[in-house]
């Protein structure tokens, strides 16, 4: 339970601390109407991103600047949180409307993380990709690379070779963001084309990077194609031991692809 | 057109004015548009909620499903996704698309009430979807009953959550968070 207070603490700071920009940006650049409403958020009290006096005041700064696209962003996150796609959604396609190369690559990992709108998701992680000429950077929550989430919409709508494409290029690439999952999703890929050799091949970068009960599971499934029960048993209880110290995907507002749980290691032990 | 460009000192110096001039001119506009306590209450409603559901620590203190390092539902999500697996039928449902949203508070004995609905096209407009679809989707959501209550050394802890549905031609793909 202390766990929970700490985790809920900690929540709460993250959401009630603003955005702290740099208004100065604004100043430098001539744009009076971003710098005051930035000033005016810098100066307000800092309150909880859901209550009614934080979009109170996020109201009072789009009436200073209504172009400022942050503050949009910035109450969106509590429809989001809250299931409200509808109001979630008005409000960061205002904010896209604004500035989208600053907030589709954002859109477009909601709509894979949180809907599944993996269709939603490729249209704008690829139209912010065709606007910028740098890189399409990370997720939200820091876990993914923005191509390594499109190459999973294009996984979960049947085209999992353009996946496999997407994430190989990306892992390729000098100094480039490597996550937490990306070869055990590619591994998983292969897995389900039969590729053994090449699933196995990343299965084993995975475990260099992060021993998750995922990766044993699949190679679990990997043994069990080859025939080589023995082996599949030895990962399903790799899998279990991982499991129960906490050693797997997580993600504390939802569940990622591949992700699997408990009850399918223990069922197939 | 020329750009009025205002150096650091002047800006810095009329800000209040203009932070005066917004605050009179927007406080009627701002006072018009009203929110909940928090994004996402739901308050006690007669006509449609079991008034023997009791929220242990009351409205103001519930808290959101994301605080919690436990996932709430014994047996995981797994353990609510075959449950629908088992229990939703889409043979007899309109082949409707979009999402289908249930959101409801569980108190820190673990019970669930004051559910609520909402429906959503696969253009993120409110959308009113077939009622052998949502009915379906809130008896079974109505029906789990596996939540986990949470306590303090403090005080109990009610909390917030949903179930988002992801529904394609009439049928469940995915279930969220």
């Amino acid at each position: 339970m202390k766990q929970l207070l700490v985790l809920s603490i900690i929540l709460w700071l993250s959401s009630a601390v603003k955005a702290q920009d740099n208004c100065n940006v604004f100043l430098w650049e001539g744009d009076s109407c971003r710098y005051a409403a930035c000033r005016y958020l810098q100066e307000a009290p800092n309150y909880f991103q859901l209550t009614d006096k934080f979009h109170l005041i996020y109201d009072t700064a789009i009436m200073i600047c209504p172009n400022y696209s942050d503050i949009y962003r910035e109450k969106s996150t509590a429809y989001l949180k809250t299931g409200d796609w509808i109001t979630w959604k008005e409000l960061m396609d205002k904010a896209v409307e604004l500035n989208p190369t600053e907030h589709l690559g954002y859109r477009g990992w909601c709509k894979f993380q949180f809907l599944r709108d993996y269709e939603g998701a490729i249209q704008d992680l690829e139209r912010l990709d065709a606007l910028i000429d740098y890189d399409l950077g990370q997720s939200q929550n820091g876990m993914y690379h923005l191509q390594i989430a499109l190459a999973l919409c294009y996984k979960m709508i049947g085209q999992p070779q353009k996946a496999i494409e997407l994430i190989k290029n990306h892992l390729a690439k000098a100094d480039t963001y490597v996550g937490n999952f990306d070869y055990l999703h590619l591994g998983v890929l292969y897995l389900e084309k039969g590729e053994l050799g090449e699933a196995q091949a990343a299965f084993a970068a995975q475990e260099e990077i992060n021993k998750i009960a995922e990766t044993a599971y699949y190679q679990a499934q990997r043994y069990e194609q080859l025939g080589d029960e023995k082996a599949a048993r030895k990962a399903l209880t790799i899998a279990l031991k991982r499991y129960l110290n906490h050693r797997m995907m997580y993600d504390p507002y939802t569940h990622q692809v591949d992700k699997i749980y408990l009850a399918q290691i223990e069922e197939s032990l | 057109m020329k750009q009025l460009i205002l150096d650091d000192r002047k800006i810095i110096w009329l800000l209040p004015l203009v932070m005066l001039l917004f605050q009179c001119t927007t406080e009627q506009k701002i006072s018009k548009k009203t929110y909940p306590r928090m994004i996402g209450d739901i308050t006690f409603d007669a006509e449609q909620d079991d008034p023997t559901f009791e929220l242990c620590s009351g409205d103001s203190l519930a808290i959101q499903y994301y605080a919690f390092d436990e996932k709430p539902y014994k047996g995981e999500k797994i353990a609510i996704e075959r449950r629908f697996e088992e229990q939703y039928d889409a043979s007899r449902v309109a082949q409707e698309s979009g999402w289908i949203r249930i959101r409801f508070l569980v108190n820190c004995k673990g019970e669930a009430g004051r559910f609520r609905v909402v429906g959503m096209d696969e253009n993120y407009e409110a959308k009113v979807f077939d009622s052998n679809i949502t009915r379906q989707l809130l008896e079974i959501t109505q029906s789990l009953d596996q939540w986990k209550g949470f306590e303090s050394e403090t005080r109990p802890f009610d909390y917030y959550n949903y179930l988002t549905f992801r529904i394609i031609d009439g049928t469940i793909k995915e279930i969220l968070p």
